[in-house]
Order: structure tokens, then C-alpha cells, then sequence
């Protein structure tokens, strides 16, 4: 600590939403300061105001959105008395921010070399040749082309449009950054460059960071300092190292807890309950209805936040004096009520789902010119020889990064997409049957889940008509259809009231919704699900309730499940093998712990290393990528990761290995120099391409 | 830029066709009407059946009617409409002046009120549920459902007649006699009966750029890009200059159309306030089955129509940049 001032100090904020339903009160009087240089995160699910902090901070709180006490003082001056004028001033020139949503937070009718211009024309008094010239060093040192300047937002990745904006927050050289889950969406290998890029930068210009996610990973590996939001309220927060390594709040130790890890260990432990109830200021402790540790005294008041003595940790817990008994306790499922799944090893039934050299290609559309010419036409080939199988009470995880086809191969799979050469069989029967008027029972038996809960539900149907539908549809135990419906309601874990089934989506939270939408999957008891990344928009907690529920329907209900997703660790959480799939294909496939512990293909081991570690102490190898993947139109000669491995050679270039070069018969692997034993963190036996980061 | 050439070629062979479309029915459905352009001066004796016939021969009328066809179209592509047959002048020294009376009196308006509105849609969108956007939004529906000769009418009755600032009728004083351009269109006196229907139509107008306007901000205004403009320290302003930007294009798609379809005339405006515009001259040809004077008139409004398509469509693609990268390629 140092004793000069605090650069931020944001002192007892409450913020209000002011809206038809009543008021929510977002914020609660949430205190922290960050010193100047220091990297500080902000964590905390869904709901417990961690970017409404950074709005007020910012002055974009929406409108409904008042502050109702408390001072945000940055450099000493409390940015809430400034004036309208002054407070733009500080915009950007001082506090900078990266936003969320990257894919939107761009101008699309301004390019994006203008976009950063106009941010430092704002502010500075600089001639357009100098305000060129700066952009197009931005964009250097984000690593974008400084030739694409005058490229529009759509012309850019995802990944690449972040990168934009973290340019722009650059721009002035702000001493503050606020990021707002600037990596949410992205997928693991690009978060990891995007977050390494970030740092280095930030580093080189010496500013101070505030990182808001819900990922503690992230945080894990990139701040100094966290305050951990609930509710509105700081439930604890202090530096990195204690506070993640020695909770002492119950809602710490039950986060840290839920987040699935790839490397084996326990199994994550879900905080049963939902967000707690905004409409009015919290009375109790904000976290009391979900605490297992809960007593009379948490209901009574919302505890203050308390120094721990001789080190940078304060704690909001009336019984911080045991933390260390509930730290103990917190790891056990049974102290938060979860039921605890017997660990017996499912029996996997017969081969449900079959799929052999399985292609997708999508014909490129041609000028006219070309057609007559007679050219033949190029395809993008989303998905290209891919040979599983799945059976029954067994889930197959599919990993890869985004742009590699596995949605594709999912949406095959469930004949939404014809596929233009291979076999797959279904439950012993090949698809052409089905296609050839069968396909209302394929239909039936066969149910897909996709990614976003918010957009694959009709808005206008209450939950009852949402779950009921596929009855009628498929004129299956229609006259039990309450039954039907309830008995699936309680599947997936959601009241049966019939209040409840008269909402509406907008009514339901996001991890509701996506139960809403497996429960229509599963209300016509199929015999095989397709889950497509169903958990990336939910919080940590959810996922790993939605994680435990489809392991359970595969145990108990016989069914086999797809569950195709970029993010190892719940991959590695849920899944009986996994299948790895790079540009179209399956370059590894396997039992789970035999993919991860040890991987044989080189890009295994870079998914593997790109997941961030919950744990500070841990230091992580990073094995960082060149490149992006290529597109699958007109694809090199040889093994289709050649261009990007760094082991490759002559042999790789030339020929590509089989789906089987290399392992066993429950092991395979796509690659002719496979790693063999080691610890796939560690990426000594790689020399080019890597880079060892350290916090 | 060879993609964005091919999509103007492409859109260049449409508008071609399209055109092509237009003229052929308009050939084919006058001839279907019943009568002849002569009805009327036969039945009244003026014309023996024999003169009619002469009159016929010389237009080419006896000739079949692929035939007919075949010169219409050589004659159209080479834009001569010929002479109409019942005034014996040229068509275009018919239609010309007609058509620029009634181009003079709709373009400026049109603009004007796609001007003022768009950017009042804009304000009010922004200030959503503000006493601004509820009257405007109230009064330019108002203007827009109400018929355009009833607003006309009322206009007439309160400037006219009882206040008498501006004449009722016509677009000049009656013993005007104008020489020349400037004089004909830049006189006070020009001006004096200008006014009040000028001031109609950017009433009727208004209200559809408005609400388009309004429309595309409010759509535009959560979004996340202005945030970021807003966090850039941009004032509420420069945002709003942003968010009305990003939301031009269905105003520019209306705008073009609607300067296509004012080709075409405001007849009932027209009728009211005596103007001498295009409108009028299309009916009173109708009724007399003038055929090269209907066909002209309509295949310069048809191809003002699709010449004003493939404007809006370039302009689109001009004004946004994601229209190009697809529009270009399929």
C-alpha cells in the first residue's frame, strides 16, 4: 500500500433503477479504492450491480438510473459535483472504457480508424495528419494492421473488434481503464491473447485497471486487488492472493467452489437459489437465504465490511472469526443442501448415434460470369469428415475454438442441415430413412438445445404453451399434457405453480429460460440431446447446476448427449469423452481424463493451456497461438494445423494423418508426432510459439 | 470497387427491364379500353367516320398492333412521344411545362419538409416521452391522415379568404404574362401564389419522415455503440448527431421513392388550388384517350419511379457500408 492518495475512491454508492415494477436497488453502498498502477477487479454473478458501479463511475448510468448516496472521488475530486461539461472532460482523457459487447459497441457507419479520432479530437487539440498517424499506432500496437484503418466494424472479427476498442481506450493514455467483461463471448484462445495484449499494453503506459467479470480466473491471473460484489453490497475484498486463496465469506468460498476446473479435483459445488431480490434495500445479509452458515444474527443486519488484522483482506461476514471451519466445510456439496450424485460409473448403453466421414459443405455463391464459364464452385467446408458415435447414458463433449464447425456438425446431426457426403445412423437407422418422410420421428426423438435461451423462445408464450407445444406438434400424451408438462418441470428443477406457468420469457431469468428450453427438449422423452454451448450466457453457479442436470438426464433417463461448447472446463466437468475439433474435423478423441490429462495433439494442449487459473498462486504456461485458423475454403495441402503447430514438419505439410495416426483404440489422435506422457500445462517440448507469462 | 460496379449493373439491368415491363402495359391496356379517341367528335358530327379514318392512317393507328408496338417502342427509346392527337402539338411542349409546374412547386417542398422533419423526427426521438415528441408526433398524423384537399381547403379559407394575405387561385395573376424562365418562376407575384401550397404539401409530407426519423433513434438509442461514444465524452449532441446517422437510411430509402412517385402530381392538390401541373394533364388525357400524350406521361412517371429505385438502392449502399459487401456479391 502506498500513502499517496488512492486514485479511485468510490465511497458507500447506492444506485437506484426506477422502473413500472417498483424500484431495484442495484447497489448498496459499495466502498473501494484503487491506487494508482494497481489492476483491480470487480467480480460478482449476474445481478450484483458490478456494472452498474462502472456506469455510475462513468456517468452512463441509463436514465432510470439514480445515485442516490455516496461519492466517487477520483484523484481527490468527487466526479458526482462536476458538471456536465467537466465530466465529459474527464471522459476518456482520464477514465477510459472498454465495453462489453464488443460485436455492438461499434459505430457501423464509421470506420473504425475514424471511430478513435474522433476520440482523440474530442480531447486533444491535435491536427488530423497526428491523429492519423497515432491510429494507425494503436492499432500496431493492439497487434490489428495499421493498413485497416479505414476497414468498417463488420469487416472485423469479434476478436479483432475488441481489440478496436481496447485501441481506442488507449487513444489518450487514460490513467484509469475501466474493462467491462471485455472477454465475455470470445472463446478461450482469443480471450487469453485479447487479456494478454491488454495487460502488456497497460503495463507499457503505466495505468491503473478495473476489471469487472464474473470469471475469477481472469481476475485470478490479472489483477492485484478484487472486491467481490453481492446483491448490491461488498462481500469481501482485499488482494488477490488472500481473498482467493483464504476466503473468508461464505459467498466467496461458494464461488470459488462452483467453478468447474479442468484438471480434475473435486467436483464444482453449485450455490443453490437464485440472485437475491432487489426491490427494496437490503435489511439482512445480502447473501443470508442462500449462506448454509447462515443464524439469526445474518438476518438482523447486513454485516459491516471487517479489516482482517495484519493484512490487505476485509470480509462482511458476522462470522468471519470461523472462517476457516466453513472454509473446510464450504467444500462439502452436502453443507449447501446439494444433493450429492452417487459417483458410480454410469453404465453406457448401445450405440445410439452413429455419424461416419461426416461432411457439410456450403456451396460459395458465384458470380454469373463464372456459372457459365463452367467453373466448378468452391465450397466452405464447415464440417468435414467427422466419424463418432455416442451412446446411450453417455455424454460426448465437443470442443474448439469459434469458427471450427462444431455448431455445424451439431445442426447436422440433427438433420437440420442435410449432409453432403457420409453416413449417420440414428438408433440403428440411417438418416435417408428418416429424411424420406420418417423425419417427425426423428424429430421426436432427437431434440436440440441451442446457445442463446433469450432468443430460441417465443416472447409471446407463457411457459406452459412453450413446454406444451411440442405435444401437440408431435400428438404425443396429449391427453396427460398437464402431467406431461409438470413431470418435466420437475426435471429440470423448475416450480410447477401454476403462476409459473403462466409466465412469460421476459419474466424468467436467464438460467430459468434455458431450463424452460430443455424442458421442451425433454417433454417428449427423446433419446438423444444436442446441446449447443446452452450454458455460455449463464453465470458460473447456473452453469453448474445446468452441468449437473444434463449429467443426471444421462444417467437416469438412458439418454445420450452432445454437448458441444469452447469452454474446456465444463466440457471437462460433464462429459464421458471428448472430441476436439479443429476446421472441420476431429483431430482428438477420447475418454475425458485420458484428453486432458494426456493430451497427444498439439492444439489440444493449446485449448488446455488457454484456460485461466482460479488460483493466484498457480502460475500458468501459456502456449499462444500464431494466427487465426484459416478459412475452410481453399485449405493447405496436409495436416489442417500445420501452419499453426508449432512442432510441424515436412511430413506435415505434405500428407494429412489419419483420424487414428496416433493412439488407442479409446484414445485417438489426428497428429503424426502426438505428445506423449506429460503434464499438458507444460509446454517445454514446444519451443517455437511460446511464451511463458507469468502474473 | 468491381464489386460495387457489378451491383450497379445489376440493379442498371433491372431498372431496364423493369421499364420495359411498364411501357408495354401502358401500350397494351389503353388499347384495351373501349372507344376511340374521335368517339366524342363523331357522335357530335364534327368528324365524318371517313375524316376519322385519315386522322387514324396518319397516326399509324390502322396499322396491327405488333406493328403499333414495334414504332412505340422505337419511338420511346429515342424519346419521342409525337404529336398528341387531339391538340395536334407536340407532346412534349405539352407535357414539359406541366411537368416543370408541378416539379417546381414538389421538389423544394419535399426536400424542405424531409429536411425539417427528418431532423425534428430525430430531437423527438431522442427525447422520448417528452411533451416535444407526443405534439409532434399528434399533429403531423393529424396532417398526414387528414385528406390533402380538406387541410388545402382550410388553409385557403383561413389565409385567403379571411385574411387575405395570399391569392386562392392559380399560379400567377391572370394578366401575367411571364417571358422566360426567370421570369416566369422568380417573380414576386410567383412567389405570392406559391406559398400556400407549398406550405400543404410539407404539412402532408412531414409526418412520414417524422416518424421515420423518430423511429430509427429510438430504435438506435440503447444501443451499445453510443454508449461508448457516450463514455468517449461526446456530447448529447454529437450523439444525437450519431444516433440519426445510423438511422438515415430508411429516411433516404422514403425520400427517394417519394421524389419518384411526385412525378406523378399532386391532382387533388392541384385541382384546388388551380395549379397547372401534371396531374391534371394526365386525367383530362385519359378521358380523351389522347394515346401518345397518356403514354408519354406515364413512362416518364414509370421511369421516374425506377429511376429513383435505383438511386435509393446506390445511395443505400453509399450511405451504408455493410450494404455493399452483401449486395454486391449474391
Amino acid at each position: 500500500m502506498t500513502s499517496e492518495q488512492p486514485l479511485l475512491e468510490v465511497d458507500d454508492l447506492h444506485v437506484r433503477y426506477s422502473t413500472n415494477g417498483g424500484d431495484v436497488y442495484a447497489v448498496n453502498g459499495v466502498s473501494f479504492s484503487i491506487d494508482t498502477g494497481i489492476n483491480y477487479g470487480l467480480a460478482g454473478e449476474s445481478g450484483s450491480g458490478k456494472s452498474t458501479v462502472a456506469e455510475a463511475i462513468l456517468g452512463l448510468l441509463p436514465e432510470n438510473g439514480a445515485i442516490d448516496r455516496g461519492e466517487i472521488r477520483f484523484k481527490g475530486e468527487n466526479l458526482l459535483e462536476l458538471s456536465a461539461a467537466e465530466r465529459r472532460d474527464v471522459l476518456w482523457e482520464k477514465i477510459a472504457y472498454i465495453p462489453q459487447s464488443a460485436m455492438d459497441s461499434l459505430d457501423p457507419v464509421m470506420t473504425t480508424g475514424d471511430q478513435i479520432r474522433q476520440a482523440i479530437e474530442k480531447h486533444r487539440n491535435v491536427s488530423e495528419t497526428n491523429a492519423r498517424e497515432r491510429v494507425r499506432e494503436l492499432f500496431d500496437m493492439v497487434g490489428l494492421d495499421p493498413d485497416r484503418t479505414e476497414e468498417y466494424p463488420h469487416e472485423f472479427s469479434g476478436g479483432m473488434r475488441q481489440r478496436v476498442t481496447i485501441a481506442m481506450a488507449l487513444a489518450l493514455e487514460p490513467d484509469l481503464i475501466i474493462a467491462d467483461e471485455p472477454t465475455t463471448g470470445l472463446d478461450a484462445i482469443i480471450q487469453d491473447k485479447i487479456l494478454d495484449t491488454m495487460l502488456d499494453i497497460q503495463a507499457q503506459i503505466d495505468s491503473s485497471l478495473l476489471l469487472i467479470t464474473h470469471e475469477i480466473g481472469v481476475i485470478a491471473e490479472t489483477c492485484a486487488e478484487l472486491s467481490l460484489l453481492y446483491g448490491g453490497k461488498v462481500m469481501e475484498q482485499g488482494s488477490v492472493d488472500n481473498v482467493l486463496i483464504n476466503p473468508t465469506n461464505p459467498y466467496t468460498m461458494g464461488l470459488k467452489n462452483s467453478f468447474p476446473e479442468i484438471e480434475g479435483g473435486d467436483s464444482p459445488v453449485s450455490i443453490p437459489g437464485s440472485p437475491p431480490n432487489l426491490s427494496r434495500a437490503p435489511s439482512a445479509c445480502a447473501f443470508t437465504e442462500r449462506c448454509p452458515f447462515s443464524t439469526e444474527e445474518c438476518e438482523q443486519s447486513h454485516p459491516d465490511l471487517m479489516e482482517l488484522p495484519n493484512r490487505n483482506h476485509r470480509s462482511a461476514c458476522h462470522h468471519v472469526e470461523q472462517a476457516a471451519q466453513m472454509r473446510r466445510d464450504a467444500t462439502e456439496p452436502e453443507t449447501w443442501g446439494v444433493a450429492v450424485e452417487a459417483e458410480n460409473e454410469p453404465e453406457t448403453g448401445d450405440v445410439i448415434l452413429e455419424a461416419d466421414n461426416l461432411r457439410t459443405w456450403y456451396e460459395q455463391s458465384q458470380s454469373l460470369v463464372s456459372k457459365l464459364r463452367g467453373k466448378d464452385p468452391t465450397y466452405v467446408r464447415a464440417v468435414d469428415g467427422v466419424s463418432l458415435s455416442v451412446r446411450r447414458s453417455e455424454i460426448l463433449g465437443i470442443a474448439g475454438e469459434s469458427g471450427c464447425g462444431k455448431s455445424t456438425l451439431g445442426e447436422t446431426m440433427a438433420l437440420l442441415t442435410t449432409p453432403t457426403d457420409g453416413e449417420l445412423v440414428f438408433d440403428g437407422v440411417p438418416y435417408e430413412q428418416y429424411r424420406d418422410g420418417n423425419m417427425k420421428e426423428f424429430r421426436r426423438k432427437l431434440q436440440i438445445i441451442f446457445q442463446d435461451p433469450f432468443d430460441s423462445l417465443n416472447p409471446r408464450q407463457p411457459v406452459r404453451k412453450l413446454v406444451g407445444e411440442p405435444l401437440t406438434i408431435h400428438d404425443y400424451r396429449t391427453d396427460e399434457r398437464t402431467a406431461a408438462i409438470t413431470e418435466t418441470l420437475e426435471t429440470v428443477g423448475l416450480p410447477t405453480t401454476t403462476s409459473f406457468l403462466d409466465q412469460h420469457p421476459h419474466e424468467l431469468s436467464g438460467g430459468q429460460r434455458q431450463r424452460v428450453a430443455i424442458a421442451r427438449a425433454l417433454v417428449l422423452d427423446p433419446d438423444f440431446l444436442i446441446c449447443d454451448e446452452p450454458a455460455s450466457m449463464l453465470d458460473v453457479s447456473l452453469k453448474v447446476n445446468l452441468l449437473n442436470l444434463l449429467r443426471r438426464l444421462a444417467d437416469t433417463e438412458d439418454i445420450g448427449i452432445i454437448y458441444i461448447s469452447h469452454d474446456l472446463a465444463s466440457l471437462a466437468e460433464v462429459s464421458d469423452r471428448l472430441a476436439i475439433m479443429y476446421l472441420g474435423r476431429i483431430v482428438e478423441q477420447g475418454a475425458v481424463d485420458s484428453v486432458i490429462q494426456q493430451s497427444k495433439h498439439p492444439y489440444t494442449n493449446s485449448l488446455l493451456s488457454a484456460a485461466p487459473e482460479k488460483d493466484p498462486s498457480v502460475e500458468r504456461q501459456r502456449v499462444l497461438l500464431e494466427g487465426k485458423p484459416p478459412t475452410p475454403v481453399d485449405l493447405p495441402d496436409g495436416c489442417v494445423f500445420a501452419p499453426r503447430c508449432p512442432k510441424a514438419t515436412t511430413e506435415c505439410h505434405s500428407a494429412e494423418p489419419a483420424a487414428d495416426a496416433a493412439g488407442d483404440e479409446n484414445h485417438l489422435a489426428a497428429c503424426y508426432f502426438p505428445d506423449s506422457e506429460h503434464d499438458p500445462i507444460s509446454a517445454e517440448d514446444s519451443s517455437t510459439g511460446t511464451e511463458s507469462v507469468s502474473d | 470497387m468491381s464489386d460495387f460496379r457489378r451491383f450497379i449493373a445489376k440493379r442498371l439491368t433491372v431498372s431496364a427491364l423493369l421499364t420495359l415491363v411498364s411501357v408495354t402495359i401502358i401500350f397494351f391496356v389503353l388499347r384495351l379500353l373501349p372507344g376511340s379517341p374521335f368517339e366524342t367528335l363523331i357522335t357530335t358530327g364534327n368528324l365524318s367516320p371517313e375524316q376519322a379514318e385519315e386522322v387514324f392512317a396518319l397516326y399509324g393507328l390502322d396499322k396491327p398492333l405488333w406493328q403499333q408496338y414495334l414504332v412505340y417502342l422505337k419511338n420511346l427509346l429515342t424519346f419521342q412521344f409525337g404529336y398528341s392527337i387531339l391538340q395536334s402539338r407536340p407532346v412534349w411542349a405539352i407535357l414539359g411545362p406541366k411537368l416543370a409546374n408541378t416539379l417546381i412547386l414538389l421538389v423544394p417542398a419535399l426536400v424542405t419538409t424531409a429536411v425539417v422533419s427528418t431532423a425534428v423526427g430525430m430531437y423527438a426521438g431522442w427525447n422520448r416521452g417528452s411533451t416535444a415528441e407526443t405534439t409532434s408526433i399528434a399533429v403531423t398524423t393529424f396532417l398526414r391522415s387528414t385528406p390533402v384537399f380538406i387541410t388545402a381547403i382550410f388553409l385557403l379559407i383561413a389565409f385567403s379568404y379571411t385574411l387575405g394575405w395570399v391569392p386562392a387561385f392559380g399560379m400567377r395573376r391572370v394578366t401575367a404574362t411571364p417571358n422566360g424562365l426567370l421570369d416566369t418562376y422568380l417573380s414576386i407575384d410567383f412567389l405570392h401564389h406559391y406559398l400556400l401550397p407549398f406550405t400543404v404539401t410539407v404539412l402532408y409530407y412531414s409526418g412520414d419522415f417524422l416518424l421515420l426519423a423518430r423511429n430509427g433513434v429510438v430504435e438506435k438509442k440503447g444501443s451499445e455503440f453510443l454508449k461508448l461514444h457516450r463514455a468517449k465524452g461526446l456530447t448529447e449532441n454529437e450523439q444525437l448527431v450519431r444516433a440519426g446517422r445510423n438511422s438515415l437510411l430508411p429516411v433516404v430509402t422514403y425520400f427517394a421513392l417519394r421524389l419518384g412517385m411526385i412525378f406523378q402530381g399532386l391532382i387533388l392538390l392541384e385541382v384546388v388550388f388551380g395549379w397547372d401541373g401534371i396531374g391534371r394533364a394526365l386525367v383530362l388525357a385519359i378521358e380523351q384517350q389522347d394515346y401518345p400524350l397518356v403514354q408519354a406521361a406515364v413512362f416518364i412517371m414509370a421511369l421516374a419511379v425506377i429511376v429513383m429505385n435505383l438511386v435509393s438502392d446506390v445511395l443505400c449502399a453509399y450511405l451504408d457500408p455493410t450494404v455493399t459487401a452483401n449486395g454486391g456479391a449474391a
